[in-house]
């Protein structure tokens, strides 16, 4: 090989070095060079396998079916907050608003007043019960009670609590959830999140006319679902 | 023209089924619209891995949910492991009438956890993360609970980015390669190998 011949297989290879390591370098110095393009921004490494578990985790979760609720009111007892067991039928023939809360869960906590005032009105027009299911620690719950001044009757548990709550179908239950019965025991809605007033008196509206007997419950529920549709619409 | 009665039936399974999806939660075989809310699992990604001397713990949040950074909580699972505190960076204060000033999180947050641990590697990495957090929709999910395993090694992505970038330098060096020969060639007006 010639003089001129080593000098550019010389300089092709330091190329190929110079472009080798400074590539190297980049990837070694910058923080994001290495990052996965599908990692959050500002954040300076991507999914690990431990996140990509937790995705299929979460697959496997979506591919179960949502939670059927019962046609009729299942029967259970509960402690009420003087530690004395209390059935259910306690509130026999009377339409019910149960409310499933926790003392920690923000959205609860703010669903309080309603209830308090609906609970008010609704017993005197309608003798609707509205009672509070808190699933929690009594004593929490207690104190709590008192310093929001709750009105309505409450009942207590933990894993009890827990079981109520798959009795209307909800295995894994998030805070809070509510569930609409008529006069005749018929679970006519469970509202999974916080109740605001005018989907309380949507629901209870068609409670009514549940009671009256002027429409059935698979119509109640269609008017309910319908008229809870338009208003998140609206908002 | 044969596919077009098929193309016609798929269009309309097609419609059909994007019209499921669009569905309200009462025509979803569902009787209640929990299905407004995402799975814990899905509103809260989380995932641990090893960094050095530490332990990088990542939760990815779903838009329009959040953790509240006092209710994360980390602790070792493997024997003789000794964690330190989680640093955490700082949140959001979020006032809520009714809870008062939380610092919450959104979107994602990556916690390090320093770690020590005197079996020399004898066990595998376990540690144990709670977290709670909410919807800004008004539901709230009770503390979660995960047993993770920090991995070792390096995610696959991170293994493969400075393979790609190896393969553009060499690519790059070949044509520098050519580039350098092509000059040097002209300049020098080398003879041509011998016929």
């Amino acid at each position: 090989m010639t003089y001129g011949g080593l000098r550019v297989l010389g300089a092709g290879v330091l190329a190929m070095l110079c472009a080798w390591a400074g590539a190297r370098i980049y990837m070694n110095w910058h923080p994001l060079a290495a990052a996965d393009m599908r990692a959050p921004a500002g954040l300076a490494s991507p999914p690990s396998a431990a996140d990509k578990a937790a995705d299929e985790a979460a697959d496997l979760r979506l591919a179960t079916l949502p939670p059927r609720i019962p046609d009729k009111l299942p029967d259970f007892s509960l402690s009420n907050l003087e530690g004395k067991s209390t059935p259910v039928s306690t509130w026999a023939g009377q339409p019910l608003v149960i409310n499933f809360w926790a003392t920690w869960c923000a959205p609860c906590r703010r669903e309080i007043p309603l209830l308090n005032i609906l609970a008010g009105e609704w017993a005197s027009q309608d003798q609707v019960a509205v009672i509070g299911i808190a699933v929690d620690h009594r004593d929490q719950v207690s104190q709590f009670a008192a310093q929001f001044k709750i009105g309505y009757p409450l009942l207590v548990g933990e894993e009890d609590a827990l079981d109520v709550a798959a009795k209307f179908g909800v295995e894994s239950p998030a805070f809070p959830f509510t569930v609409f019965t008529d006069r005749r025991g018929e679970v006519v809605a469970l509202f999974v999140g916080e109740l605001h007033r005018k989907q309380a008196d949507l629901i209870m509206s068609v409670v009514k006319n549940l009671n009256s007997g002027s429409v059935q419950l698979g119509e109640a529920r269609r008017q309910i679902a319908q008229g809870l549709d338009a208003l998140a619409e609206k908002t | 023209m044969k596919l077009t009665p098929v193309l016609l039936i798929a269009a309309a399974l097609a419609g059909f089924a994007t019209a499921a999806q669009a569905k309200p939660w009462w025509m979803r075989d569902s009787d209640s619209n929990e299905t407004d809310f995402l799975p814990p699992d899905v509103a809260f990604r989380a995932g641990a891995a090893l960094d050095g001397h530490a332990l990088r713990i990542r939760w990815v949040i779903a838009d329009g949910y959040y953790l509240y950074r006092d209710k994360i909580h980390v602790e070792a699972q493997s024997p003789d492991l000794i964690l330190g505190p989680p640093l955490l960076p700082p949140g959001v204060m979020k006032n809520d009438p009714f809870m008062g000033r939380q610092e919450i999180y959104t979107q994602q947050v990556e916690a390090r956890v320093p770690f020590t641990r005197a079996d020399f590697g004898a066990h595998p990495l376990q540690i144990r993360v709670t977290y709670q957090g909410c919807a800004e929709g008004g539901l709230c999910y009770p503390p979660i609970t995960k047993v993770l395993f920090p991995a070792a090694a390096l995610p696959e992505s991170t293994v493969n980015a400075p393979r790609q970038w190896e393969l553009i330098a060499i690519i790059g060096g070949v044509l520098a390669f050519l580039a350098a020969g092509f000059v040097l060639r002209h300049e020098r007006k080398l003879p041509l190998p011998a016929q």
